[in-house]
């Protein structure tokens, strides 16, 4: 939309050459009592049909008081080509980076801006209007003397010309130079420090030298690539997301999306990765512990609701795996915030023995097409229409294969006895993992009318030892510590009670604590659980928060 | 002002020059308070324990205090620290598995 100076408002100041060299200042140093801005562009054909007015009023008033100065979009030959066809004799400026036009925030040429000498605004117009050209001559009269029969040429000038013709689009719209103005126009909201990489050095290796990244390579987040990136969210740059573990640093959307460029999102994934990392550090994510533990674990991100088609994320086939710009570079978005901002570096804070290749980054999409389930979102309270972010502290997917149950008790049991397996066979009572079912194992669900409540139930009862089993013991010196069990079940000097240790504990501390998810090809009888880390008041605990646009 | 061709990008850091933590002076002898620190990992006890009888019987005039850190898995909390540092004139922290 056309956003012209208002009347009463003061029209941009400028100063522009001609293609002779002459500068051209506005407001002007001079005793003109009004000024005509006429902003065209030389393959315009409405532009082309109001040249005559324009040159007979400049030649009718230059005497009187008004000064006319035309802005050429074009280039320097073909504005010159354009004048010297049409024996245009008026003063033209070339807006040659067309910064001025962008300040006029007109849409079409011709653009026209009448102003008295303070640059007050007077009168404006867009296309071509007979009326309001009619306006705009009206108070041209009112302001300069004219000379005899001034207004009697003019009219008969326009007299010939249609009511109303559009003009033909600025050509600041055009998708190069709108983006070049975009940044342009940014670049002032823009508060990081500016870091210069000398010439003859490959950014690259400039940045990895600053241990600015995951040792992949990276999108310099040059100022244009930021203020696109920026376009992605409605939030200013300058809101403060998140405080990021250790360093516990302010990160403003601005920041982030500095780390999103380098990661190589898209404009429209920003939102995911903003709420990703307020989700990532909330208290009860424990992103500090997350990262300081010596266990495997990193943020699982799972993205539920429209969204996910929107952007083209992933939940299908190789859903884990490489191949989709989305999960590939959201899930690197957050890691990277998580180092550059939050100071969680390997090695320093980041102490994990082993890590795991999903600390690169880790973002699904649920299937929820494939689903007979209400998906992860609408479990935790959401809409189906909400879009949302959920954060899991976890290890990498291990396979579950089973290509042969065809019932759904079966298949429960047999994932059941997969999950005895995680972190270690004789740790029970354990925190939350997650478990991502296949669009074919969803349909053995399906077909016997098995919900996700049953599958929990299920696999706890498959899971639940005898207290005894899991103990230490002289064949296996792991397992479930006797401190770790309720005070109810131990005896004063802190050894199981007898009783206790017949009791069984299943796999998990609850059946809530198994989080389903639905991903992957519909080709292949497979499943897989990632483990997490610890759950509850001491650990980490899942968060789920709806993406704010 | 950036030269030309150079490329200009911005920092993706929290731009707080990182501050150099300078290490509490070790002390030379044992002497006051020392605590030992238990940050709740399993077994920690086992070497707090060995080690509080070894400061009993290697220095008998140190009082020595046991402390226990809430959980492993998240930064001290400000109470614990000022705990630590209106009862301690040193502390031993132990880490363990």
């Amino acid at each position: 939309m056309s956003t012209l100076p208002p009347v009463g408002s003061h029209a941009p100041a400028f100063t522009l050459r001609s293609s002779r060299e002459q500068e051209y200042q506005f407001p002007a140093a001079t005793d003109a009592q009004a000024e005509l801005l006429i902003f065209l562009k030389h393959d315009c054909a409405t532009c082309l049909m109001i040249m005559p007015v324009v040159e007979h009023l400049y030649q009718t008033t230059k005497r009187s008081g008004l000064r006319v100065l035309a802005i050429s979009q074009s280039n320097e030959d073909d504005t010159a080509a354009f004048l010297k066809q049409n024996r245009l004799t008026f003063p033209t400026a070339l807006d040659v980076d067309l910064t001025v036009s962008d300040h006029y925030g007109f849409d079409a040429v011709p653009a026209l801006v009448l102003t008295a000498p303070t640059g007050a605004v007077l009168g404006s117009a867009e296309g071509w209007s007979k009326l309001a050209w009619t306006q705009l001559l009206g108070e041209i009269a009112a302001r300069c003397s004219f000379v005899p029969d001034a207004n009697t040429i003019l009219t008969a000038a326009i007299e010939d010309l249609p009511e109303t013709r559009p003009g033909c689009g600025s050509r600041t719209h055009e998708p190069e130079v709108a983006s070049r103005l975009a940044a342009s126009r940014g670049r002032t909201l823009l508060a990081a420090r500016r870091v210069n990489i000398p010439v003859r050095q490959d950014p690259f290796e400039f940045m990895v030298d600053r241990g600015l990244t995951d040792g992949l390579p990276v999108v310099p987040p040059t100022e244009q690539k930021v203020v696109e990136m920026l376009t992605g969210t409605s939030r200013t740059p300058s809101e403060i997301v998140a405080k990021v573990p250790p360093n516990l640093a302010a990160v403003t959307v601005e920041k982030v999306a500095i780390n999103a460029v380098m990661a190589g999102c898209r404009p429209e994934y920003l939102p995911v990765v903003l709420t990703a990392l307020e989700a990532a550090c909330s208290d009860q994510f424990n992103l500090h512990g997350v990262l300081a533990t010596t266990y495997f674990a990193g943020p699982v991100v799972v993205v539920n609701g429209p969204i996910r088609r929107e952007i083209g994320l992933n939940c299908e086939g190789n859903v884990f795996g490489q191949g989709s710009r989305a999960n590939a570079t959201i899930g690197r978005a957050l890691q990277l915030v998580v180092r550059n901002v939050g100071g969680g570096k390997p090695g320093e804070v980041d102490m994990s023995t082993l890590g795991q290749p999903g600390k690169f980054t880790c973002c699904i999409g649920e299937y929820e097409e494939a689903s007979c389930w209400d998906p992860l979102h609408v479990e935790r309270g959401f809409a189906q229409s909400d879009s949302t972010v959920t954060v899991f502290a976890g290890e990498s997917p291990r396979a579950i294969r089973d290509q042969l149950s065809r019932s759904a008790g079966s298949l429960a049991t047999s994932i059941g006895l997969a999950l005895e397996s995680v972190a270690h066979v004789k740790l029970h009572a354990m925190g939350e993992a997650m478990l991502v079912i296949s669009p074919e194992h969803v349909r053995t669900f399906e077909q016997d009318n098995f919900s996700k409540l049953d599958l929990r139930n299920c696999i706890q009862q498959v899971t639940a030892r005898p207290l005894q089993e899991l103990l230490p013991d002289s064949v296996c010196e792991k397992g479930m510590l006797a401190a770790s069990l309720p005070q109810s079940w131990r005896t004063p000097d802190g050894q199981p009670t007898p009783e206790a240790r017949t009791r069984k504990v299943p796999k998990f501390a609850r059946a809530d604590d198994i989080i389903i998810v639905v991903a992957g090809g519909t080709a292949g009888k497979l499943s897989a659980v990632l483990g997490g880390w610890a759950s509850g008041d001491a650990g980490s605990t899942s968060v789920t928060k709806q993406i704010v646009f | 002002m950036s030269q030309p061709n150079s490329l200009t990008i911005l920092d993706p850091t929290d731009e707080i020059n990182p501050l150099v933590r300078v290490l509490a002076p070790r002390p030379t002898t044992l002497t006051g308070t020392v605590g030992v620190i238990d940050i709740s990992k399993p077994r920690g006890d086992v070497f707090c324990d060995e080690l509080e009888i070894l400061l009993h019987k290697q220095f008998p005039e140190v009082n020595v205090i046991r402390l226990r850190k809430p959980t492993f898995t998240k930064p001290s909390p400000r109470d614990f620290r000022l705990e630590i540092i209106r009862r301690c004139s040193g502390v031993i922290q132990a880490l363990a598995d």
